[in-house]
């Protein structure tokens, strides 16, 4: 295992700046996903750190080892590194077993070659499927060869491109839990692109958020969820609300969730963001006194987003309640705000 | 590949300048210039008509013995045109002149459009056909607006092909009596020894083979590729009613009737007839010649189109200009090749009338088909394989040694077998380069068939059919041949 650090790193294609000023740490063992929306330039990224694409400048080092420099660039195939991409990209010509010895060489022997097979198949919990063609494979069985092939090479570093993307919702879960595990059980620093924010918090140990180019904040799940640097980076973690606010001049914060009363005309006008789940909604009256209407209810199952409609503004609130739903559409609730302030004024929050 | 056009060059520049102006002008000229244009545009226009319907025919509607029915349509491919001439003409001798050489090069060319657009269709997502026909289009409406523009490379491709056969055959225009390019440049050759008017001939031929490749390749690059997800579905909802499987059996027996029952029952007949007096172990050592020298010549071919085809898909100019040059020369008539390594042969005394000299005219005359299969084969390898393959710790020699060479060889070899047949059936180049006494079924056969004695060329005829239709199956099997079709997806193309 091997730690990442890449500084300042661009990638250019023509005249395209896809990836700019691009800075990364990344612990060795950790297992660390790259989130962001289609095209922010994560699989160029992950695609760069494998060798596959020459950056126009930057550099990247695994552990004091630097691989990219300038034009220097070490070859994808002197990298030691297992790169795993969207439906496993298995040789469709080799079977399962010559697919996972692929990257054995051939100074190890045939026992050798075949007990590192074996413990690979095993590790994913696919023995006896060594002479199956990929083809004859699921998705999620697909991914899991294509792993234990990346892993058989004892690589510094497993780079995952979207590995769970085209697996079926109902698969997705139990395959993408498995891979996570295993990969931390070897201890293998792992690089995963996504673009499933629930993928990302439920594997990771690092999150680093992408956006045109860049990475915009980087932390573990709980950091980056619950301290947004922006609302833009807030909506890629999870479902948030802005709602328009005032900073008095005292520092004290104002919003229709806190004031029923409305806003102060004095102060400096904000937003502040909140997430669904820190809306307290209760049919009684509590320590709060702000009072909305249901506009509307989308259940869930195992929990539900309301839509509030509160007295003199247009826009609506959604908050997001748990367990049996005593709500129904119409009615009047009251509201209370059980959360961190994150003060937003242009473009950066503040707690 | 220069030799024979450097040939040609240099026999036509031996001609003072007003002969060449007279050769170029005389009235004769503008003949078989009108003559062979006129014949080439039937005929591939024709073919083309024909060959698409049939291969829609067989991609959509459920025919009986589906399979059976794939193999006997490409078949007629392995039945050279002078075979089929032969055969005609052998029943019917009044069979001659332009109307009869249209009727013999459709039968003999169609297979090649069949081959491209079965090939194209399998290659279409059936899912845009299903949405077409939800948007309210038939199906006649569906295949023109969203299946057509889709196959219609490849179909240009295989059109490409016939054009290219017309162009240069020589048998079929031989025995039916149409004056073409080829058979005034083998008559000025043959009657006069006036080898410079021959070589201004050729090289108008070479012109046209250069237009007509380019007008190809323009269109080529003005089409546009349709694909609209990367999972594409591609077994259709076969047409059953009867009427239309009715139709569609009938045609297809008509066409097999006439491309292949006819003439290989003509040739079991006159076999049976003539059996006494057959010389077995002539004919045997006719078709080991004849197996011999298409494998040598197929190898070749594939030695030279390894490298260009590698480059052209690297990206190399200096690679596409030779990839255009192989095509000129693929259009050159057998005669003319003949010619210009008999020439090339003589200078170099050990070379003349050597096994090596001919299997080295088969790779020139043939060497297209080999560079288009190297060439599509190689861009079919996914990238991301490469690219994984180099993460996992191999070379770019490793890369191409273990992934790109296996998944790309199937397709290389339905262009090797596509010479090989190719080979197989060519006669001029054959007659003027065989070795001494190295006989193959071809020259055997033409030999009997120049002096009217048809029941004694019937069985090299025969022979040859059979021969040749082992690498036709082959190539028609892409399960067989083209294993890796499935993670692939197409195999060997004609273009």
């Amino acid at each position: 295992m091997t730690s990442l650090e890449i500084r300042d790193l661009g990638v250019k294609f023509e005249s395209r700046q896809i990836l700019s000023k691009l800075n990364l740490t990344i612990e060795a063992g950790a297992f660390a996903a790259i989130l962001g929306p289609s095209g922010c330039g994560k699989t160029t990224l992950l695609r760069t750190i494998a060798g596959l694409i020459t950056p126009s400048e930057g550099t990247i080092r695994f552990g004091k080892q630097l691989v990219s420099v300038s034009s220097l660039v070490l070859p994808p195939h002197k990298r030691n590194i297992g790169y795993v991409p969207q439906e496993g990209g298995l040789f469709p010509h080799l079977n399962v077993a010559e697919n996972v010895g692929f990257a054995l060489g051939k100074k190890i022997s045939r026992d050798e070659r075949q007990s590192i097979i074996e413990s690979m198949l095993t590790l994913v919990g696919l023995s006896g499927f060594e002479k199956r063609l990929p083809q004859e494979l699921s998705g999620g069985q697909q991914t899991r060869i294509a792993l234990a092939r990346a892993l058989a090479m004892k690589p510094a570093m497993v780079l995952l491109d979207e590995p769970f993307a085209a697996l079926d919702q109902a698969l997705r879960a139990g395959i993408s839990e498995e891979v996570v595990a295993l990969l931390k059980s070897t201890n293998t620093t792992t690089v995963m692109v996504t673009h499933d924010r629930e993928d990302a918090l439920v594997s990771a140990d690092v999150i680093a958020l992408m956006r045109s180019g860049s990475v915009v904040q980087s932390g573990t799940p709980a950091e980056v969820y619950l301290k947004p640097i922006s609302a833009d980076v807030a909506e890629s973690t999870g479902d948030v609300v802005t709602i328009p606010a005032v900073q008095s001049n005292e520092g004290r914060y104002f919003s229709i969730l806190h004031h029923s009363e409305g806003l102060p005309q004095d102060g400096l006008k904000g937003e502040l963001l909140v997430r669904p789940e820190e809306i307290r909604i209760s049919a009684n009256s509590t320590a709060s006194r702000v009072t909305a209407t249901i506009s509307r209810i989308n259940y869930y199952g195992h929990d539900a987003l309301l839509e509030l409609e509160f007295a003199g503004m247009a826009k609506l609130i959604r908050a997001r309640v748990a367990g049996p739903m005593n709500f129904e559409v119409g009615q009047t609730v009251f509201v209370e705000h059980q959360g961190p302030i994150r003060w937003v004024s242009g473009n950066a929050t503040r707690e | 590949m220069a030799i024979p056009l450097v040939y040609l060059v240099r026999r036509a520049l031996d001609s003072e300048s007003q002969t060449l102006a007279t050769v170029v002008m005389r009235r004769k000229t503008l003949e078989i210039f009108v003559t062979t244009l006129t014949l080439t545009t039937l005929v591939v226009a024709l073919a083309t008509i024909i060959g698409v319907a049939m291969a829609w025919t067989l991609h959509n509607v459920a025919l009986p013995f589906p399979n059976l029915s794939r193999a006997l349509v490409i078949l007629p491919i392995a039945i050279p045109s002078y075979v089929f001439t032969f055969c005609w003409i052998s029943l019917f001798p009044e069979l001659q002149g332009f109307w009869a050489a249209v009727f013999i090069l459709v039968l003999s060319t169609t297979p090649f459009v069949i081959l491209a657009a079965l090939s194209a269709l399998r290659r279409v997502d059936w899912s845009q056909h299903e949405v077409a026909q939800t948007l309210g289009l038939n199906t006649f409406a569906t295949f023109f607006q969203v299946t057509l523009p889709q196959i219609r490379n490849s179909v240009t491709a295989g059109s490409l092909l016939v054009a290219l056969y017309v162009l240069s055959d020589f048998g079929a225009v031989s025995l039916l009596g149409v004056d073409t390019f080829t058979r005034a440049i083998s008559n000025l050759y043959r009657g006069s020894f006036d080898r410079s008017t021959a070589a201004v001939l050729a090289l108008i031929l070479v012109a046209i083979s250069g237009i007509i490749i380019s007008i190809e390749s323009r269109t080529r690059s003005h089409s546009k590729n349709f694909r609209s997800s990367s999972r594409i579905i591609n077994n259709p909802q076969l047409i059953r009613n009867f009427k239309s499987r009715a139709i569609a059996s009938v045609v297809t027996l008509v066409y097999v009737l006439l491309g292949l029952a006819f003439p290989l029952t003509l040739l079991i007949i006159r076999f049976f007839s003539n059996a006494a007096v057959i010389d077995y172990s002539n004919l045997l050592r006719a078709a080991l010649s004849t197996i011999i020298a298409s494998l040598l010549g197929a190898f070749v071919a594939l030695l030279l189109a390894l490298p260009v085809g590698i480059l052209v898909q690297q990206g190399s100019s200096l690679a596409r200009f030779a990839d255009k040059g192989v095509l000129v020369v693929h259009a050159l008539p057998g005669i003319v090749m003949g010619l210009a390594l008999v020439a090339f042969g003589s200078e170099f005394g050990w070379l003349y009338q050597t096994l090596g000299l001919l299997a080295f005219a088969y790779a020139l005359l043939f060497m297209a088909k080999s560079v288009g299969a190297v060439r599509t084969s190689l861009s079919r390898v996914p990238q991301n394989l490469v690219d994984i393959s180099a993460t996992l710790g191999q070379t770019r020699s490793q890369t191409f040694r273990r992934i790109v060479l296996p998944l790309a060889a199937p397709g290389i070899l339905s262009g090797t077998l596509l010479v090989f047949l190719a080979a197989m059936k060519e006669l001029p180049a054959t007659l003027m380069l065989h070795p001494t006494g190295f006989e193959t079924l071809a020259t055997e056969m033409w030999t009997y068939t120049s002096i009217f004695r048809f029941s004694e060329a019937a069985p090299y005829a025969l022979a040859l059919v059979l021969v040749a239709a082992i690498p036709t199956f082959l190539i028609n099997r892409p399960d067989l041949v083209n294993r890796s079709d499935k993670y692939v997806s197409g195999e060997g193309d004609l273009s």
